[in-house]
């Protein structure tokens, strides 16, 4: 948790010059790199209402225009209202003719709308009461749409016209995909009607159908909306005419009167996938189930790269050393060993220690190139590339670098409840690594902030190194190779602290 | 009607996505859709500093370059809901749409979302699609600016362009300067101006218009108290008055009424009067209650004002109306235009991979005449 | 001022009112039938009386403080504070308005002030706060973080339900002070 709320003092630099804590990034195992959600390709894996959890297939969404038919939410407050049973109200007048003695014999359970927000309901609305608790809402239409749909068919005609011009090559836009030339031109340039373009457009013609073919133009009037002459008399009262936000809920109405206002539906969410862009292996998969919080693939980083956390920190003082402590961990399955680097170090991969010689050479020869591990080219577009943003953060502190190595073991979770202490046996160097417990270790830095470092301008103390880790690619296994392993490198920032008193 | 083009019905079970991406509001949904799916404002909260920022408000290419970013991974996976890699988008733009905003942004959606086709459509253009005619004189009247572009037959006058920047910022901007003065205690946030504009002002007549700010000014209408954690008394004059900046001339004596006149003088003769006939107000300003109203009224006594008597023979001003709410018109153009398949207007990914630019009217590499020359697709 | 602080805690309570001994009331109080006040609700009488009405309930938490501004001059009368009937003050909730009418909501954590008049049917939302001087016109809700109003299309029903309930369960876990006025009038509501 503390990853999600604290600011983010251990950044790694991703592949694409993003910065992010180590709980904001993914490993991609088949190109050994890392990614994030800036530079990984995103994509909506499911649909789920947010209210009742419910989960719904693509094909549906777009049938119900991406809403839940069954959750609505309130017009006045937004918040998701409620269904209330209530008995119909009890000042029933019989109709006329009618006993009144066989109205009250028949008492019936009503269902209305209620928000426990705001407390709008749909009686406000003037919505009548349903029998049902599921539902049969009146559905709000846009008034306009069969005059829309009109014009979406005259414009389909109008644009296989225009196809059909550009495919015989008598007529060529003179400007292909250019924003200014509009498809009526056409209709000017030929003049075509209605039943030449079904003509052109293989159509039989159908008389009986012309008048949707060619929509009534629309016809300018002088008159206008004019201002209402009360305006200048009658008090407003504030609290019955909508916000701007309750309007642009329903964008069709827009109504000014907030007893008009009609409830709406409720719009899904979508879960994520992530992919890696150049291998289009997905990194994080999540399940479909919207109640599970589990996924299918998840390709953390958390998982795969050693983890680095700063324990403490000596007040730093500009010019003078301080003693930095950080700890690392290792979060695989495999021994790893750690080194430190100077942030200029290359940041290629090494491979290094596979059994068969010749195959270094031919993984190295495609690790050069792209991933090993690609799938069917069939399926594989040309990855678009994005340039990578320049890192904004410098360090400003220097580091004493070790020259040792660090070496972290394997993730043991039966390890954490055996307290008999380590059966591993390290030949450290106490100066360099202070403490160590299962796949955890401590090690010591000195670190030496610059001198033109103040104390007041509130400036944090960066630092910057590249992390050298060995990494065994499992993945490879699943195609009957051995297991590779790696040094993949990765680039650190870390904010130790404030400048404390001056040199 | 497909089907002699075979290869495109697979192309065409993407829905294609309508963007109309305002200075104040963007407009969002699916082609051959009555409604936009929803209007949201453009603005994200900036991940770094936590704020929220108008895309609008850029600084340089690079901080757009993230906003847009930022904004439109929201948009299209908050509000659109669908995945961006390969999908077809129709951007609405204006004509005169800074060319450092449109090349930003067809860089974000080609090689940060890669989508697979993009169509930029002109806000204007598109718009007539909504009447099914072909002759236009249409004024977007949004949030930053007002602009202009008379179209002919299809065909768009650019000459006589006009653009001003009249909208709601300047009427924002009077209301909280106003409102300041009477309340400098009170936190005057652009989103309560914004509100308080929407549901107490209004546009006043011509007639009440001259006689304000002057020693017979009319009685005012009635004040409104805007209730929220601290109440606020809006005064009648404030309500009038708010947006009289509309109509007021600038240094230039120009405003909105003299944006329509000046277009229709600089088209060519024989158009005037169709023009005149043929207005078409869009934009979220101008659904201000009495608006359209005024507009009538102040064009009719422009034109027969001494500057405007001689160039212009024309008496009747003709307004039509969009089956659609005009804060959304642009919108329904681009969705009516956008539910017809035209490759040839789209450019497609393998395109701008390979030429990294998008074509531009204003640019000479897109008028040459020799057409061969020019994209194939 | 002072003379009302130091006055000995005068409460009377109609018959049919439910009041728990853990309540804090403090001053002079005067409860109508029906009314049921919660442990730990309190109601402090401190610059002048308070006259709550029949049928309220008066949640754990809340409090009814008839009290003056620090800075307030000394008032001329005494202010007495009237609360009407059927209000709901749910936990957490603040009343010091000097004048409350008939079926008014104060959900948890609401804040009303001295000078606020809630004439009936209003409903304060959960901690929404009201400090300007107001009359709250008759069937209001003000609710969320900007304290939006809307006028509602009736009144909340009073709780009749919830008070039968309350008065049922609520002597079974806790000790209650006896009633020590009759009704002269009318005998409560239900």
């Amino acid at each position: 948790m503390s990853y999600l709320n604290q600011p983010d003092y251990v950044c790694y630099v991703c592949n694409c010059g993003s910065l992010k804590p180590i709980s904001k990034i993914y490993f991609c195992r088949h190109c050994s790199k890392i990614r994030c959600g800036y530079c990984v390709c995103q994509e909506v894996d499911s649909h789920y209402c947010p209210n009742c959890m419910e989960n719904l297939p693509s094909s549906e969404v777009r049938l119900k225009k991406n809403k839940c038919s069954n959750c609505f939410k309130c017009p006045c407050c937004f918040q998701t209202l409620s269904t209330r049973a209530g008995h119909v109200p009890l000042r029933v007048v019989p109709a006329d003719g009618e006993d009144s003695k066989d109205v009250k014999t028949t008492p019936k359970k009503v269902y209305y709308l209620s928000c426990s927000l705001c407390r709008w309901t749909s009686r406000d609305a003037g919505i009548p009461d349903q029998s049902m608790a599921t539902g049969g809402w009146p559905e709000q239409e846009n008034p306009h749409t069969s005059r829309i749909n009109t014009l979406i068919d005259y414009h389909k005609i109008l644009a296989s016209i225009e196809k059909q011009q550009s495919e015989r090559k008598k007529f060529r836009p003179k400007h292909p995909y250019m924003q200014i030339i509009y498809l009526f031109s056409f209709q000017a340039m030929f003049r075509i009607t209605s039943a030449m373009v079904r003509k052109h457009i293989g159509h039989p013609a159908k008389p009986t159908n012309e008048s949707t073919d060619q929509p009534s133009p629309a016809v300018a009037s002088t008159e206008v909306e004019e201002l209402p002459t009360d305006i200048f008399t009658e008090p407003v009262e504030i609290t019955k005419i909508t916000t701007l936000e309750q309007r642009l809920q329903q964008p069709d109405v827009q109504t000014e009167n907030v007893n008009e206002l009609r409830p709406q539906h409720r719009q899904l969410l979508v879960r994520r996938s992530q992919r890696c862009r150049v291998c289009e292996h997905n990194l994080c998969k999540p399940d479909f189930c919207s109640q599970s919080a589990k996924f299918k693939i998840q390709l953390a980083a958390f998982y795969h790269v050693p983890e680095v956390r700063i324990v403490t920190c000596e007040p730093l003082r500009p010019g003078k050393s301080s003693e930095l402590l950080l700890k690392f961990c290792n979060p695989t399955q495999h021994q790893t060993q750690v080194v430190l680097l100077p942030l200029d170090t290359p940041m290629t991969p090494i491979l290094t220690l596979v059994d068969e010689k010749e195959e270094v050479k031919q993984d190295n020869a495609q690790q050069g190139s792209e991933s090993p591990n690609l799938l069917p080219s069939i399926v594989r577009q040309v990855p678009v590339v994005e340039e990578t943003k320049s890192i904004k953060i410098t360090a400003n502190a220097d580091v004493v670098l070790p020259q040792n190595c660090l070496i972290l073991p394997r993730r043991d979770d039966a390890a954490e409840y055996d307290d008999t202490g380590d059966t591993h046996n390290f030949q450290d160097d106490p100066k360099f690594v202070i403490w160590r417990k299962g796949n955890k270790a401590v090690i010591k830095l000195h670190v030496i902030p610059h001198e033109n470092l103040e104390e007041n301008n509130n400036q944090p103390v960066v630092i910057g190194f590249v992390m050298q880790y060995r990494y065994v690619n499992t993945i490879t296994t699943l195609e009957h190779k051995a297991p590779q392993k790696l040094d993949l490198k990765v680039k650190l920032y870390l904010t130790i602290g404030n400048i404390v008193g001056s040199a | 009607m497909l089907r002699t083009y075979e290869g495109i019905r697979f192309f065409s079970d993407k829905q294609m996505v309508i963007l109309d991406i305002g200075s104040a509001y963007t407009k969002f949904g699916y082609a051959g859709e009555p409604t936009p799916r929803g209007i949201i404002r453009t603005e994200i909260k900036c991940p770094d500093t936590k704020e929220l920022r108008r895309i609008y408000d850029y600084k340089d290419t690079e901080d757009l370059y993230q906003l847009l970013v930022e904004f439109l991974h929201a948009l299209f996976f908050k509000h659109v809901v669908i995945s961006p890699k390969d999908a077809r988008i129709v951007i609405l733009e204006s004509l005169l749409v800074p060319t450092q905003f449109r090349d930003t942004l067809a860089k974000v959606l080609f090689r940060h979302f890669e989508i697979g086709s993009l169509m930029l459509l002109s806000t204007h253009l598109a718009t007539i699609s909504t009447l099914g005619i072909n002759t236009a004189l249409v004024l977007d009247i949004g949030y930053k600016e007002a602009t202009l572009i008379p179209i002919y037959e299809g065909e768009p006058i650019l000459k006589a362009w006009q653009a001003l920047p009249l909208g709601g910022q300047v009427v924002h901007e009077y209301l909280m300067k106003s409102l300041r003065e009477i309340y400098p205690n009170v936190d005057i946030t652009e989103k309560l101006v914004e509100d308080i504009k929407v549901r107490t002002c209004f546009v006043t007549t011509l007639e009440r218009s001259a006689k304000l700010r002057t020693a017979d000014a009319p009685k005012p209408p009635p004040a409104i108290k805007y209730p929220g954690i601290k109440s606020i008394n809006i005064p009648g004059e404030i309500r009038e008055e708010a947006f009289e900046v509309l109509w007021d001339r600038d240094n230039d004596n120009l405003s909105i009424p003299t944006m329509i006149l000046n277009a229709i003088i600089q088209c060519p003769i024989d158009t005037r009067r169709t023009l005149a006939e043929n207005i078409l107000l869009i934009g979220g300003t101008a659904m201000t209650k009495g608006f359209a109203s005024r507009l009538k009224s102040e064009l009719l006594t422009l034109v027969k004002s001494s500057h405007y008597s001689e160039k212009l023979k024309i008496q009747t001003f003709m307004f039509h109306t969009a089956p659609s709410k005009p804060n959304y018109t642009a919108w329904l153009g681009g969705a009516i235009f956008g539910s017809v398949d035209l490759p040839l207007r789209c450019l497609t990914k393998e395109n701008y991979l390979k030429s990294d630019r998008v074509p531009d009217w204003v640019s000479l590499i897109d008028n040459q005449r020799d057409e061969s020359t020019v994209y194939e697709t | 001022m002072s003379s009302f602080v130091n006055r000995r805690t005068n409460v009377k309570i109609a018959v049919g009112a439910l009041v728990c001994e853990e309540s804090i009331l403090k001053g002079d109080i005067t409860i109508g039938p029906n009314t049921i006040i919660h442990p730990k609700a309190s109601i402090i009488a401190e610059a002048g009386p308070i006259i709550i009405g029949e049928g309220n309930i008066i949640e754990e938490m809340a409090t009814i403080a008839n009290r003056l501004p620090v800075d307030a001059p000394e008032p001329t009368t005494i202010p007495v504070q009237i609360i009407g009937s059927y209000n709901v003050f749910e936990t957490d909730c603040t009343c010091e308005a000097f004048k409350v009418g008939d079926c008014n909501i104060l959900e948890s954590k609401a804040y009303v002030g001295r000078e606020v008049e809630l004439t009936s049917g209003c409903i304060i939302g959960a901690s929404c706060s009201l400090t300007e001087s107001d009359t709250i016109p008759e069937d209001t809700i003000i609710y969320g973080n900007e304290c939006q109003r809307r006028e509602m299309h009736g009144k909340p029903y009073p709780p009749i339900s919830q008070i039968e309930f309350l008065l049922k369960i609520l002597p079974t876990y806790h000790h209650i002070r006896k009633p020590n006025i009759v009704p002269t009038k009318n005998e409560g509501g239900l």
